[in-house]
């Protein structure tokens, strides 16, 4: 009886809703994860058919092995990973040196930090290639991870400073009285406490890093050295423009990236509803 | 923020120590994008382009070209439908949705709503691109397609090519993509709300919708307001969506300020008139966001009370 | 455990900056024998025509075991945007192609080439079709090396001209008429594609200035949007669009654009040979039905014209350390089994730009030319009549800019969907078009 009483009209609707709602967020991934599958001639002649007839992997056998994708994906790993492991390191050293050392300049910097959100990444981008260029960076992975740390350290750091503020301050300064110094405190009583919170952060950072595109595509040229963003893209610009590979290739940029999305999907709000930003 | 905190949370550590912790992030701060802006506001002044090393000082005349440029207040008037409509449609989606996720009362459905609603957010912008690109094909896209064969269009629908329905197809791919993060962050925050102030508001005699304005609302306004910077921060300044959609095309119909500042500095190579226009972006968002946060701090001081 | 992690985070820190690094060597070139490493950029980015100059560094390399090539493959769109920004960032490489001569005029104009006359005379000046060689010649110089040759052409497909009992177009004004009578049934009779990332509204309006005896530039080289003849054209492919295109292609690119022949959504369409392997691989089935003619006249009794022949040249940039590299390679890319491989990767979409290659039996034991005999003869008679867009004013970076700006595009653009009027949608885009050669032109 009070189960039934529990479906309300409300809940009904809400139902609904979210179940048209899911159906939109979630057809353009079927679409695109079914079509790879498809043959070039049965992606035109059936428009609307959205199971292919035969399955074939051919798309991907193109992608990876034809168009020498694997390379792509192994800058694409690499860039991001090296991005992560800096940004993080940098980050958690920063969030921590806010709460603890520098209380009221720590909301100026947070404040700098939320500042440098705002700049657009086309604005940047120009002085970026002028100082790579002059520093001897341009067309590397390395110094695309250096860029990348414009966006991924104040976005880290704006996310591990609401971690890090749930670490009693009582803990530490017991370690203290053992005789650990300050850095041992950090690595040794602080960081295991927010270790769910670091993973979540660097896991974040390893995303927006996997699938940023303008920089990629601006300051990096060699094909040996793009990413697999700015590698989908070119084969927009190919000769013959192949929608089977094109949707094999998207596969492969979206779906590692899906998978880390809900890897740390309870994880997600983290930043906003904990304060961090007050 | 949750009160056993509020107490002591700073010490005091030798000065070298300090630096040691902070000091990499304000190199990246620095290094990054405090000396990029001033470059960028040095270019302005001057005639630099792509191709030549040496430049000039040229004073404003940069500053009354682009302002008297009308494709530069065409891209600034499209970002500003753009932006608004992204957002406002962002967050209806985002904020009803959460409304509804709340009141699923079965853990599992809630995650699986939850879980599979996230997934344009995980999109990277060349692969919501490519699909939407495709779905919306107005030869052989599986939508104009569909909808023909319904019969709820004669021909196939033009998205990408009729001016009026450019930017709307643009704003719904983008609201399509950004409203998971709007749900996901209001409903975490529909979840801090104590229960017992509904309960309490319904022995009043609170009706529902009573019941939403003077509980809910005053809970998740905050949240609700820092979605709204941010959102409004990325969606003004996103070039990659458009850029790679459409370029920006037909006919500037879909140009926005980041799409016009691609085609000056790179495509144009006149990287002077492009830093230009792109230190008048950056002072328009600074002025929206110092109005943004005025209303965010004013709402934060009367939480606090 | 702590200590192990963070020791293995560190590790894979180190790696991945290491791997990270991998490039910037150098070398001397001692006694004679090669040694260096060279870039190497193209556009050729569908598989086979990659997959054939892989082959053929590779096969490079081995010979020279103190050379290594790295070729990278750039999106025909992007590659004009690259190099430029590459005078910015100082990524530039040893060797490129070009997109066609205007840009190698473009190149010239911020003196960023090396003369190439030593390779030319290696394999022969004479082979070299002379109008190719001037249009990359500046002070007796020569600085770009034709790599193969196209031109434009009128392509149809006869089931369908056939079935509706239309003779193949002669004049403008049978092709306007045929294509309309075309559009049905799913087919469209042209498709105008007009994105300004492409070039495709600059080419077609040139086709009908030209076949109308005008010209995009003046003599003084500044931009001509409004003689009668343009202005026509204008009016012209406006309403080829309006009533034979998809709506859609407004947008597109010239990839965009040449698929939809290639799957048979389009009747007529113009390009060079390289309709037929795209078609092959699209739609084997419509194959024998495609063909081509030289482009449409004003009258039926005009001469025979040719409004846009293409070289795509090779060129060495200033900036290389390894010039003598670069040269032994190209001279090796030239050698008639390479040279006739590369060439069968898009068989009559890209013909030899030097003489006696043509008539040797590994060239004619292609399948597709065979097939296509009459057809790749009309295209060498085009590539014969005809130069570059604008390069009937000689060879000019204007000519390069008037194409590759975007600018004749965003008028058409402008005109169809905004209603601009022509001649005022004309005369701002010339206006347009003069500023950036002013600002550009050095």
């Amino acid at each position: 009886m009070s189960l039934k009483k529990r479906f309300t009209a409300g809940g009904a609707f809400s139902y609904v809703y979210l179940t048209l709602l899911c159906i939109l967020a979630v057809f353009p991934l079927v679409w695109l994860v079914v079509s790879a599958f498809k043959s070039s001639g049965e992606m035109l002649a059936n428009p609307t058919k959205i199971l292919p007839m035969d399955w074939t992997l051919e798309n991907f056998e193109t992608v990876l092995f034809t168009l020498r994708f694997t390379v792509n994906i192994k800058n694409s790993l690499i860039i991001a990973l090296a991005t992560t492991l800096v940004a993080t390191v940098i980050s958690a050293l920063a969030a921590y040196g806010i709460i603890r050392f520098f209380p009221k300049l720590g909301n100026v910097m947070t404040k700098i930090l939320i500042t440098s959100y705002m700049f657009p990444s086309i604005m940047l981008v120009i002085p970026y290639a002028v100082v790579m260029r002059n520093i001897h960076l341009t067309n590397t992975r390395t110094g695309l991870v250096l860029v990348y740390m414009s966006f991924s350290v104040p976005y880290a750091v704006w996310m591990l400073v609401g971690f890090f503020k749930t670490v009693p301050i009582g803990i530490e300064e017991a370690a203290r009285i053992d005789g650990a110094n300050r850095i041992q405190v950090f690595t040794r009583v602080v960081l295991p406490l927010v270790r769910p919170g670091l993973v979540s952060t660097a896991i974040y950072v390893f995303i927006n890093a996997w699938n940023e595109f303008l920089y990629a595509m601006l300051l990096v040229s060699s094909s040996s050295k793009t990413t697999l963003s700015v590698a989908v893209r070119t084969l927009e610009g190919a000769d013959i423009l192949n929608w089977g590979s094109m949707m094999a290739a998207s596969a492969i940029v979206v779906l590692p990236s899906i998978f880390f999305f809900i890897l740390i999907q309870n994880k997600l709000a983290g930043g906003l509803t904990e304060g961090s930003v007050k | 923020m949750p009160h056993h905190l509020k107490g002591r949370t700073s010490i005091q550590g030798s000065s070298l120590t300090r630096w040691f912790f902070v000091g990499p992030a304000m190199l990246v701060v620095i290094c990054l994008l405090i000396y990029p802006l001033c470059t960028t506001v040095l270019y302005s002044f001057t005639d630099k382009t792509m191709i030549r090393a040496d430049f000039n000082f040229t004073g404003f005349e940069n500053y009354t070209r682009i302002l008297t440029d009308p494709d530069f207040w065409s891209s600034f008037a499209n970002s500003l439908v753009w932006t608004i409509f992204g957002v406002l449609g962002q967050l209806a989606i985002g904020f009803t949705g959460a409304l509804c996720l709340n009141r699923i009362k079965s853990p599992v459905m809630r995650n699986v709503f939850r879980i599979t609603a996230i997934i344009p957010w995980a999109f990277p912008s060349i692969a919501t691109a490519m699909v939407w690109k495709w779905l919306l094909n107005g030869i052989y896209g599986f939508v104009p397609v569909s909808l023909r064969n319904l019969g709820i269009t004669e021909g196939l629908a033009q998205f990408f090519s009729t001016p009026e329905l450019v930017m709307p197809t643009l704003i719904f791919i983008n609201i399509w993509f950004g409203f998971p993060l709007i749900m996901v962050n209001v409903y975490a925050a529909l979840q801090t709300i104590p229960q017992d102030q509904y309960e309490a508001a319904q022995i009043d005699g609170a009706s529902a919708w009573q019941s939403f304005i003077h509980v809910t609302v005053p809970h998740i306004r905050t949240v609700v307001g820092l979605l709204v910077v941010m959102r409004t921060v990325w969606i003004f300044n996103n070039f990659d969506l458009i850029y790679m959609i459409t370029g920006g095309g037909p006919a500037g119909a879909s140009s926005t300020m980041p799409i016009y500042i691609y085609d000056t500095g790179w495509t144009g190579r006149m990287v002077g008139r492009a830093s230009t226009a792109s230190v008048l972006l950056l002072l328009f968002l600074v002025i929206l966001c110092v109005l943004y946060f005025r209303v965010i701090t004013r709402w934060e001081k009367e939480d606090d009370k | 455990m702590k200590k192990l992690t963070i020791a293995a985070l560190m590790l894979l820190l180190s790696l991945s900056l290491v791997f990270a690094n991998g490039s910037a060597e150098s070398a001397q070139a001692a006694d004679g024998e090669l040694n260096g490493t060279i870039t190497f950029w193209h556009s050729f980015t569908q598989g086979k025509r990659m997959e054939a100059v892989q082959a053929a560094a590779d096969q490079f390399m081995q010979m020279h075991p103190g050379v290594t090539i790295n070729i990278e493959t750039m999106a025909w769109g992007d590659f004009n945007t690259k190099w430029n920004a590459g005078l910015t960032t100082g990524d530039l490489p040893d060797m490129s192609t070009a997109q066609n001569t205007g840009e190698v005029a473009e190149m010239l104009n911020v003196g960023v080439l090396r003369s190439v006359d030593t390779v030319i005379d290696a394999i022969g000046r004479d082979r070299f079709s002379a109008n190719a060689l001037g249009d990359m010649t500046v002070d007796g110089e020569v600085y770009g090396i034709p790599y193969y040759s196209h031109a434009q052409v009128m392509w149809y497909r006869e089931d369908l001209l056939d079935a509706a009992g239309l003779d193949v177009p002669q004049t403008w004004d049978e092709f306007y008429d045929a294509a309309v009578a075309l559009t049905k049934d799913g087919v469209y009779g042209a498709a105008v594609s007009l994105s300004p990332n492409d070039l495709l509204g600059t080419r077609y309006l040139n086709y009908y200035v030209r076949s109308a005896g005008g010209s995009l530039l003046n003599d003084d080289l500044t931009a001509n949007l409004t003689s009668p003849e343009a202005i026509e054209g204008i009016k012209f492919w406006v309403d080829v669009y309006k009533n034979c295109s998809p709506a859609e292609t407004i947008n597109y690119t010239v990839n965009d654009h040449a698929t939809l022949y290639y799957q048979g959504i389009t009747a007529f369409d113009f390009n060079s040979g390289f309709q037929i392997d795209g078609v092959r691989n699209n739609r084997p089935d419509l194959l024998p039905y495609v063909s081509c003619a030289m482009l449409p006249r004003m009258n039926a009794d005009d001469p025979l014209y040719s409004a846009e022949a293409t070289h795509i040249p090779l060129v060495i940039w200033q900036n290389s350390e390894h010039p003598e590299i670069c040269e032994a390679f190209i001279e090796f890319l030239y050698e008639e089994d390479n040279y006739t491989d590369f060439l069968s990767a898009v068989p009559v979409g890209m013909l030899p730009s030097i003489s006696g290659i043509s008539e040797t039996e590994a060239y004619r034991s292609n399948e597709i030319v065979q097939d296509f005999a009459e057809e790749e003869a009309i295209i060498a008679e085009a590539i014969e009549l005809g130069s570059a867009i604008g390069f009937e004013h000689g060879p000019s970076a204007q000519a390069g800019l008037l194409a590759n700006q975007g600018i004749i595009e965003e008028m058409f653009q402008d005109i169809i969907m905004n209603g601009t009027p022509v001649e005022e949608a004309a005369a701002a885009a010339e206006a347009e078009l003069n500023e950036i050669f002013e600002a550009m032109v050095q």
